[in-house]
């Protein structure tokens, strides 16, 4: 009963505040729950797979495994910059997910709940948007990238 | 009773399938190989649109422009395939022949959920050869049977690919 109690108060804190990752994409930041990311490794050379499915046109292959490459930098219309380049995993719904983003190595952020807005833009899939650092940071649900809804913060 | 008998009784037989595996430009593509009926050189395959060979004709087949493809089909190493899935037959023009390999099961990957449109259609699946990704042509699309459709639902391309694997031999 205690326990169920305690489970409840974290689950309550939990929903108070998100841990994200920032980083960014062509200078644009932009950050993801923590629990929607794989990890953060250098980018290597991604393989052009014929594809018509927007943004998803090519593979990355590490050791034996294969993972499909979402093309956020053209979703957002801009150009990842620096070197070397970083590779965001996602955490797909449909599996894991490779994202090319900047140079600059990304960083973590708690950001509570209630901070966050409905975000505006409707280009992307995003809980919202929060200030981090004076700045308008979109929440990506990398979950849900490419599937072309926003969802709105339940707070 | 003997050792022998033992070990032959534990003999596990894997099926495999074959594939002839080209490269288009910077894709390669693997090719179930029990309808390859022939390769020729640019020379024997000649200039005409359709090659005729065995008394069968094949019409030929720009994959490259069906799967949006930039390939040089000029080069030195470019091939035609003569393929052929009983219903229909294709004069397949490839930048190369990489070669023939066999497949287990296990080493056929279905195609990422995330590639949600036409490709479904084309490609049954995926591998990796010479350390290459290579993606498992569907030869009923490529030689026409199927057409390029609107986009199929994940349901749908999967049956799709369910009934493509089973074309290519069941193996993915």
């Amino acid at each position: 009963m205690l326990r169920a109690t305690r489970g409840q108060q974290q689950g309550q804190a939990t929903k108070r505040s998100w841990n994200v990752v920032v980083f960014s994409i062509g200078g644009i930041k932009l950050a993801a729950r923590t629990e929607d990311v794989g990890g953060v490794s250098p980018w290597t050379e991604s393989i052009p797979v014929p594809s018509r499915t927007p943004f998803v046109q090519a593979m990355l292959k590490r050791d034996n495994h294969v993972m499909p490459v979402y093309d956020l930098a053209a979703r957002l219309s801009c150009t990842v910059q620096g070197s070397p380049l970083l590779c965001l995993m996602a955490r797909h719904v449909d599996g894991p997910m490779a994202i090319c983003i900047d140079a600059d190595v990304p960083f973590l952020e708690t950001v509570d709940a209630t901070a966050i807005r409905p975000n505006g833009r409707g280009d992307i899939e995003s809980y919202g948007s929060v200030t981090i650092d004076e700045t308008d940071v979109a929440i990506v649900a990398l979950q849900r990238l490419g599937q072309s809804r926003q969802d709105a913060v339940k707070s | 009773m003997s050792l022998r008998a033992c070990h032959n009784s534990t003999k596990i037989h894997v099926e495999t399938a074959s594939f002839l595996v080209v490269r288009l430009g910077d894709s390669y593509v693997a090719l179930p190989a029990d309808g390859v009926r022939g390769i020729l050189t640019q020379d024997e395959a000649g200039h005409e649109q359709a090659v005729t060979a065995a008394g069968t004709i094949y019409q030929p087949v720009d994959l490259a422009e069906r799967l949006s493809v930039v390939a040089d089909l000029s080069g030195l190493e470019s091939r035609t395939v003569l393929y052929s899935t009983g219903h229909s037959h294709g004069a397949i023009r490839v930048a190369q022949v990489v070669g023939l390999t066999d497949v287990e099961p296990k080493d056929c990957l279905p195609l990422p959920l995330q590639f949600q449109r036409d490709e479904r259609n084309w490609f049954g699946g995926m591998m990796l050869y010479q350390d290459q990704l290579v993606l498992i042509l569907n030869p009923s699309w490529a030689l026409g049977e199927l057409a390029d459709v609107v986009p199929a639902s994940v349901g749908q391309s999967e049956r799709m690919v369910a009934a493509t694997s089973k074309a290519v031999g069941g193996s993915c």
